[in-house]
């Protein structure tokens, strides 16, 4: 059995009296690639937003790494305090939809600003590590760019090299393509499947299914707050049990 | 040309009051006003309904009101303010209301997913905001900033109905007493040059925080 990166259980969440996660058990080992799918408005992406305490959770426990994020007691939530939150959270990296690149830093100082201010370390190492993640992600004559002065698929790639200058245990990819067109969408899904090929632990909401079955090693589809089915990519998608399954995949296949 | 050069000194001195009323009251108006626009966005209702009050109790009232009220009112309830001093808390209330505003606007304007960038990368309140949030807000709210600003510096020419010896007061001693329109001209002359350094101040600080954004 791996390593548990992410341990998370009977996970709830509500906004006033809509209950949007309903109770999810979920264990992210180290190296699994996690494509979360669903209908919109299914509460994947809340999921993922809890991971990292974007969102609070309003029932149930997470524990990175070791560490416990929050846990159930008597019926009420308990969070660490909030340093141990940052330093919790830090283990986790996040992409965004909308890249949330600082526009007013270029690039290799949006890579170095966390690791210098946050884990304070020392500046010229961050700086050598910020180099060498832009090289992975082909953007290496970039550094000295502004945001603004790239195109999305680049942004997105220099967002993903700057969640892992943190070293995190596991990166949370919320719709990582969502905002680009297609072209570009393919350079940021092959840099996150070079990440999963190097046994990056990911969990990618994603409606990409061609990446889910393809580079995911386990898909959970969740529906109404719920994981509805889960498991080998093939499996789920190759023979889906529930009707609801079905006709999601019908629908995104066509 | 001999006239002017007479008259001078005395402007001069009426300009150093001016200068006073007008680099304190940005010098206090500008933190004040920072800190109300954090309590303008605070999670606590009290604190934002108060700044809010404030504000609308500030900008909704005459300037020239409120210098009369810090001079004329206060001493009636035993709290005697000197001329200046009268002057500069009466600017510096007004002014902070107005700045507030313009930070609260700015501080608004930056999107969510910034906060959300820096807590996923571990960054504490106070490190957000002086490092990601501040420095976009610099830019923002420079504009608006500028122009309360330039206001600020005809604005001081109010403090005349409290009889300071400002600038303003001055040229009309002057006018009245040689009958002589000129110290009016090098009055207005002085009022615009002073608007001109702060235009080309502003611009080098716009430039300095606009270096990201592609032109």
């Amino acid at each position: 059995m791996a390593d548990v990166k992410v341990k998370i259980r009977n996970l709830k969440k509500s906004y006033g009296n809509l209950e949007v996660i309903k109770g999810i058990d979920l264990d992210i080992c180290e190296g699994e690639v996690i494509a979360l799918v669903g209908p919109s408005g299914c509460g994947k992406s809340t999921f993922l937003r809890c991971i990292n305490k974007l969102e609070d959770v309003t029932g149930g426990s997470i524990v990175i790494e070791g560490m416990t994020l929050c846990e159930e007691k008597n019926g009420k939530v308990h969070y660490a305090p909030e340093q141990e939150v940052r330093k919790i959270v830090s283990h986790t990296g996040m992409v965004f939809q909308q890249f949330n690149l600082f526009p007013h830093m270029t690039v290799l100082e949006n890579l170095i600003e966390a690791p210098i201010q946050v884990q304070k370390r020392n500046p010229q190492e961050c700086i050598v590590e910020a180099r060498e993640l832009l090289k992975k992600v082909g953007l290496a004559d970039k550094e000295n760019a502004y945001p603004s002065q790239l195109s999305g698929g680049q942004q997105q790639r220099v967002a993903i090299a700057r969640g892992l200058a943190m070293n995190p245990g596991v990166m949370l990819f919320d719709e990582p393509t969502s905002a680009l067109d297609p072209e570009l969408t393919v350079e940021v899904l092959k840099i996150m499947q070079e990440l999963a090929a190097e046994k990056m632990t990911m969990v990618v909401v994603t409606h990409e299914m061609g990446f889910a079955r393809d580079v995911a090693s386990k898909v959970i589809f969740i529906d109404e707050g719920i994981i509805k089915e889960q498991g080998d990519p093939h499996e789920v998608f190759g023979n889906p049990k529930s009707e609801r399954l079905r006709q999601f995949l019908k629908v995104l296949l066509k | 040309m001999d006239y002017v050069i007479y008259i001078i000194p005395q402007m001069i001195a009426g300009i150093g009051v001016s200068l006073n009323i007008f680099v304190l009251t940005l010098l206090f108006a500008i933190p004040l006003g920072f800190l109300m626009a954090l309590g303008r966005l605070s999670k606590i209702q009290p604190i934002r309904k108060a700044v809010e009050f404030y504000v609308w109790l500030m900008r909704g009232t005459p300037l020239m009101l409120q210098l009369f009220f810090f001079y004329f009112a206060l001493p009636a309830v035993g709290i005697l303010l000197s001329d200046f001093n009268a002057a500069i808390v009466a600017f510096v209330f007004n002014y902070s209301a107005y700045f507030c505003e313009i930070f609260r606007s700015g501080i608004g304007a930056i999107p969510k997913g910034q906060y959300e960038a820096a807590h996923t990368l571990g960054m504490s309140y106070t490190q957000t905001m002086r490092r990601i949030i501040l420095p976009q807000v610099v830019r923002i709210v420079l504009p608006p900033v500028s122009n309360e600003t330039i206001t600020l510096v005809k604005d001081t020419s109010l403090v005349y109905v409290l009889a300071m010896n400002d600038l303003m007061r001055t040229t009309r001693n002057l006018v009245q007493r040689d009958f002589n329109m000129t110290p009016f001209l090098v009055a207005a002359a002085f009022y615009l040059f002073a608007t001109f350094i702060l235009t080309e101040i502003f611009n080098r600080i716009e430039k300095k925080y606009s270096k990201h954004v592609q032109q």
